[in-house]
């Protein structure tokens, strides 16, 4: 079964490295927040692939995998909030025109 | 005997001591009051000197020395003390009598200046010093002293202070000397190590090195003993003004002329020879040291005499004169013979303090040094033109007179065992005859120089010390000839037997008289064109009048060099150690620099920065583990 | 006599005066000057009392207090039970030695004229003053201390309060001057902090298990204890290897080598002499270097004399360095100060040869070369701030012939320089003396290289005093005045002090009779 276990690891860390691509290289805001979830879905996966395979199996990485759902959702939230926020601003949703925290 | 006055021996520097003291608290207030109390307390220190000379001269007196802690702590004791032997009983006398007469001297000489209450102050500090010099009982006070008369001396070569030529004078005449002292130091600091007990009391030193056995004893070996005793040399010649630190000492005549006479010509130059003298049984221990003082006294009596003949100072003139003659000195005690060396400085700090201050009578009226300035002066200036002469026969060794006695003593002593050094002494010897005999001809015969019209005598207070002076110049000698060697006797201890060795008395008087005939041919008859001599040698009068250009050379190869590794050493300095403190310096604000541009607010580079981060973490982990 | 805890009232003192002066008005400078000079004679005072109270004769310390202070339990859980107690201390302990004595008397000497020097002083005196007793207080209670943390406290003391002195009342190029100081001498100290967490983590770890049954364990920056386990180690105390040993003298010994300052770290005093207040540099020069020297000496030498055995070598060659580059450096400024702060540095140069010499003529040798340069560094700048005063530059190439105008201070001037050069009759003599004669029975060679800088040393004062005193006067110095009384007092005082070390020196070197016995014994016995 532990064979299982690799494949899905394999599969979070191609999905890791696709997101973590998208956040540092694309312009559009939106996009980046998309490839945040992507990573944090990687790391769902991850968990539950180690709930499920892992040395000591239990339910204690399916609950955090949960957690994780919810605190992405809002974090989506959050962060388009601030998106629309600032495109309003801005009049624009590339990431590199946002560097406010520079001052 | 038990000596009475010797105990109380050290009062004789006091006197000066509380003359320098009231005088540089005082002095400003009262100019004339401060003269007589320079010169009673220097008369007071005479009288107290002379007491313990006659005292000594009367029988066997024992040596007496007394001393006390200076420093001490552990194992260490470094003492001072005072110590009355023959010998410096004698330089008492010598120096109390001319520092006396000077003082006298110097109350017409420096009238009118307004610093004469400092002038005698410092000339009261150098008496101070001198003494304390003279009756020194250890290596280590000899030493301080030995500083101290160099510090008077360059006070005084530097007391008009506005001329710049004072100025360099000052600053050349105790740097030189310095250089000689560093010598004495190490020999101070050699002695110490090696001196059983760590003593350096003359007494301890005489002790040691008249004992083969007590020098293995103490692990002094041949080779260390001629070290000390060439370091104590090195001492003497910068002191002394023998080549190769000879330059000092003309240039010190830029001094008033007093002073000249005092430190320059009878005292303190003297020290030099008083020091080889003291510590007489260093050098008769080691053969090669004793060459070293014979053969650099001699190359310098002959070196400075040729100097002088070229010269037209007359205080440089005479000033080379003294270098030759200290030259004599050395060079009588490096062929074994202290006593001839002591005896040409006693007559010697006669005849020259004698023509020194009959200079500076001359200088006195005329305001000038330039002896082809000068002319005729005899007839205006007699007392002066007459000890003057006496001075000068003194000086070019014609019998009677000291210098006669003295330098044949010195002669004879070379003709024993050093006929190279005699030949040189008896040719040194022709030079100052001449260039005595053409100084004397120029200055006091001859036509008068129209710039010199008001001239007359000195005041009296000026030509009483030169009468007093040109008297002992005919009759110091008298103490040790052939005939009479009670100097040499009371002074070593031991009866000497003195041949009268008429050769070289002959040679010598024959030499004296060629020398001052040449002269009188030259300069008073003009039978020879001295023009017309220096025209077919230029290259020798060249080399001779510029002083064998020794001055140019030490700065070619001393002054400069030091410059340009000061320089080079600042420009180090500046650049390159401050430039690494700079450089770390900047090198922070640089990386700090460098740390903010990546601060640059975008998001997704400092996602990327610490991505990065997290890649170095990781294969350094990973690294590590491998390893 | 023993009642009367004199050693926090020497330290303490200068804080009355801050105090009062903080009650007065600023703009009242006339009665602020009076209150600021006034207050450094109340330690002066004390001090001389205590000079002449100190017995020669009796071993080690005189004076002593020891008070606890700083007392931090540490959890005892790991050790369950075993142990009763477990803690840090640090301890308010003070003491007096031969070596402390001499430099608190220095200190307080070089205060007191340093303080007649600030009438110079141009603005904000209630702050200068107030800066400048701070000052004061880090010195004594540096030269006192007798705990590591204390010293540390002191000695940080000293820094912020020269900073400021040195960053506010100086020249035109003032601030970059005081930081250069500052972060040079943060450095050092930051070396020196590592040092002592070092010492305190290790031989400062004590057990006493005196009482039965009872175990405490303590980290302690005492120096006694520190010394203690270091040079007699008991079985439970801490064993440092030698390379600990070896890392630790390092550390000490390049942040006091800065301090001292050691070539190549002496940078940044050139800067300070140059643009410090002349007051200031009075006591900086005459004090704060000498803090450098006594913290080698009670840090680095005491506590680790095979280390310094080991070094002796490279001690004595970094000191002849010192001696040369410094003199040569100073025959080529062109300004008065830098000829001063190059001496300095040649004359720290003879500080280090006598200590590398580690025997008892070198040792008394250097620490009477500290105190005699500290007073003729004194007196040099105290003629400095005159002299600026009334030329408004202190340049050589624009000065001479001065000793017409003012003859009393061109006086006093050639003799601070003739004691500088080491001449006989005054204090510089001695300690020089005593320095080359202690190394020269162990290194021959390097002490008669070392002797160059005798023959320098009168080239590049000679160059400088006469340089300003000598030659022809420029028309534009004619009006200048001579010294003021409030000038002259303070010139004849250093010079009597001067003039009395010269010609007496055991006053100064019996206090020392038994200060070295213990290290030397040390030294005796590892050899």
């Amino acid at each position: 079964m532990s064979g299982m276990l690799g494949s899905y690891l394999m599969l979070a860390a191609i999905l890791f490295c696709l997101g973590l691509y998208g956040a540092l290289t694309k312009r559009s805001a939106v996009i980046v927040l998309l490839s945040i979830e992507l990573m944090l879905n990687a790391v769902n996966l991850n968990l539950i692939a180690f709930s499920k395979y892992g040395v000591v199996p239990g339910l204690k990485g399916q609950i955090f995998s949960l957690f994780n759902m919810t605190i992405a959702a809002a974090e989506a939230a959050v962060g388009i909030a601030i998106l629309i926020a600032l495109y309003r601003n801005k009049g624009t949703a590339n990431v590199d025109e946002f560097n406010e925290m520079k001052r | 005997m038990e000596s009475v006055y010797s105990q109380y021996a050290w009062v004789v520097p006091i006197f000066p001591m509380l003359a320098f003291l009231v005088l540089t608290a005082l002095g400003r207030q009262m100019k004339e009051v401060g003269v007589w109390i320079s010169i009673v307390c220097t008369f007071a220190s005479f009288i107290y000197a002379l007491l313990i000379f006659i005292e000594r001269v009367g029988s066997n007196v024992e040596d007496y020395t007394k001393g006390m802690d200076w420093i001490r702590f552990g194992g260490v004791h470094l003492s001072v003390g005072f110590e009355v032997t023959n010998l410096n009983a004698l330089m008492l006398v010598i120096v109390t009598f001319v520092s006396l007469l000077v003082n006298i001297y110097s109350r017409g000489y420096m009238k009118g200046d307004e610093r004469i209450t400092v002038f005698f102050a410092y000339v009261s500090l150098f008496t101070f010093s001198m003494l304390g010099l003279v009756i020194s009982s250890n290596m280590l006070e000899l030493y301080i002293f030995w500083e101290l008369v160099g510090v008077c001396s360059f006070l005084l070569v530097g007391f008009w202070y506005q001329k710049p030529a004072a100025k360099a004078a000052a600053k050349k005449a105790f740097i030189v000397t310095r250089i000689g002292d560093v010598g004495l130091f190490i020999a101070i600091l050699l002695l110490y190590v090696y001196m059983p007990e760590h003593a350096l009391d003359f007494a301890s030193i005489h002790n040691v090195f008249t004992q083969p056995d007590a020098l293995a004893a103490a692990g002094i070996g041949a080779g260390v003993t001629t070290l000390i005793g060439i370091l104590i040399f090195v001492g003497a010649i910068g002191k002394s003004g023998q080549f190769p630190l000879h330059t000092w000492l003309p240039d010190a005549m830029e001094g008033p002329t007093p002073i000249s006479a005092l430190i320059h010509a009878a005292t303190m130059v003297a020290a030099g020879v008083y020091l080889v003298a003291r510590t007489f049984d260093v050098f008769h221990a080691s053969p090669d040291a004793m060459q070293v003082v014979a053969y650099v006294g001699g190359f310098t009596a002959i070196f400075a005499a040729t100097i002088g003949i070229a010269q037209n100072d007359i205080k440089r003139i005479l000033a080379y004169s003294t270098v030759s003659q200290l030259g004599y000195m050395m060079m009588a005690i490096g062929v074994g013979s202290v006593t001839a060396g002591m005896f040409h400085l006693f007559t010697h700090a006669f005849f020259k303090a004698l023509l020194f201050l009959g200079a500076g009578s001359v200088i006195h009226m005329i305001h000038q040094q330039d002896i082809h300035q000068m002319g005729g002066l005899g007839k205006k200036m007699k007392v002066t033109a007459w000890t003057f002469g006496i001075g000068a026969l003194a000086l070019s060794g014609i019998p009677p007179f000291s210098g006669f006695w003295s330098k044949d003593a010195v002669l004879a002593a070379a003709w024993e065992g050093h006929k190279g050094l005699f030949v040189v002494g008896i040719i040194a010897a022709f030079f100052t005859a001449f260039y005595m005999s053409r100084l004397f001809f120029l200055v006091f015969t001859g036509k008068p120089v129209t710039a010199a019209k008001d001239v007359h005598e000195s005041p009296p207070t000026m030509t009483i010390p030169l009468v007093i002076l040109a008297v002992l110049a005919v009759v110091s000698g008298f103490v040790y000839t052939p005939f009479n060697s009670w100097f040499g006797t009371w002074l070593e201890g031991t009866e000497t037997v003195e041949h009268a060795n008429y050769a070289v008395m002959a040679i010598s008087t024959i030499v004296g008289l060629l020398g001052i005939g040449l002269g009188w041919l030259i300069y008073r008859k003009h039978a020879i064109s001295s023009e017309a001599i220096a025209g077919k040698l230029p290259w020798l009068t060249k080399l001779l009048a510029n002083k064998y250009y020794i001055d140019e050379l030490y700065h070619a190869i001393i002054v400069t060099p030091l410059r340009a590794i000061g320089g080079a050493l600042a420009a180090f300095d500046q650049w390159v150690i401050d430039g690494i403190v700079r450089g770390v310096a900047s090198l922070t604000l640089l990386t700090g620099r460098a740390s903010t541009r990546m601060q640059n607010g975008q998001v997704q580079t400092y996602g990327l920065i610490t991505l990065l981060g997290c890649v170095l973490l990781i294969v350094a982990i990973v690294g590590r583990r491998l390893w | 006599m023993a009642n009367i805890p004199i050693l926090t009232l020497i330290t303490l003192s200068p804080l009355l005066g801050i105090l009062i002066l903080l009650f007065t008005p600023a703009n009242k400078n006339r009665l602020i000057k009076t209150i600021g000079i006034a207050t450094t004679f109340i330690p002066f005072i004390l001090v001389i009392w205590m000079f002449l109270a100190y017995d020669y004769s009796e071993k080690g310390v005189a004076f002593e207090e020891n008070l606890r202070w700083i007392h931090m339990p540490l959890n005892t859980e790991a050790y369950q039970g075993q142990v009763s107690s477990y803690f840090i201390q640090f301890n308010y302990h003070l003491a007096m030695d031969g070596i402390s004595l001499l430099l608190v008397l220095l200190t307080a000497i070089v205060g007191v004229m340093a303080a007649f020097a600030s009438v110079h002083i141009k603005k904000r005196w209630k702050t200068y003053f107030i800066l400048f007793l701070l000052l004061e207080v880090g010195m004594f209670g540096v030269f006192m201390a007798r705990d590591l943390f204390l010293f540390f406290l002191f000695f940080e003391v000293t820094l912020v309060a020269t900073y400021f002195l040195i960053g506010i009342w100086g020249y035109v190029g003032r601030e970059k001057a005081a930081n250069k100081f500052l972060i040079y001498n943060g450095l050092g100290s930051a070396l020196m902090l590592i040092a002592f967490t070092l010492l305190i983590a290790t031989a400062g770890f004590q057990v006493d298990q005196s009482v039965a049954g009872q175990t405490h364990l303590s980290y302690s920056g005492d120096l006694a204890t520190i010394l203690q386990n270091l040079i007699q180690p008991s079985e439970s105390s801490v064993v440092l290897s030698a390379g600990m040993q070896k890392t630790i003298f390092i550390l000490l010994l390049v942040a006091f080598g800065i301090k001292l300052p050691i070539f190549p770290f002496h940078t940044w005093m050139l800067k300070v002499h140059n643009e410090a207040p002349p007051a200031v540099v009075m006591i900086h020069s005459g004090v704060l270097l000498k803090m450098g020297a006594y913290g080698l000496i009670r840090f680095g030498l005491f506590l680790f004399p095979q280390q310094t055995e080991s070094w002796a070598t490279v001690l004595a060659i970094l000191g002849v360095i010192n001696i040369i580059y410094g003199a040569v450096l100073a025959l080529v400024q062109k300004e008065f100060k830098l000829v001063l702060a190059y001496s300095s540095i040649s004359h720290m140069g003879v500080v280090l040869l006598g200590l590398s010499a580690l025997n008892e003529i070198g040792l008394k040798g250097a620490m009477f070369q500290m105190i005699s340069h500290g007073l003729i560094s004194a007196l040099f700048f105290l003629l400095v701030g005159s002299l600026y005063e009334r030329t408004h530059t202190t340049r050589l190439d624009e000065l001479g012939g001065l000793a017409r105008s003012m003859p009393f201070m061109s006086g006093i001037l050639l003799i601070a320089g003739l004691a500088s050069l080491g001449l006989p009759g005054l204090s510089g003599f001695v300690g020089e003396f005593l320095s080359f004669l202690g190394l020269f029975s162990e290194m021959k060679v390097i002490a008669v290289v070392g002797t160059l800088g005798i023959i320098l040393g009168a080239v590049y004062v000679l160059r400088g005093v006469l340089g300003i005193t000598y030659g022809p006067m420029e028309d534009r110095y004619i009006g200048i005045r001579d010294a003021r009384l409030i000038e002259a007092i303070p010139m004849m005082a250093l010079t009597a002090f001067i003039v009395l070390l010269g010609v007496y020196p055991t006053i100064i070197i019996d206090p020392l009779q038994h200060s070295f016995e213990q290290f030397l014994q040390l030294i005796k016995v590892g050899g």
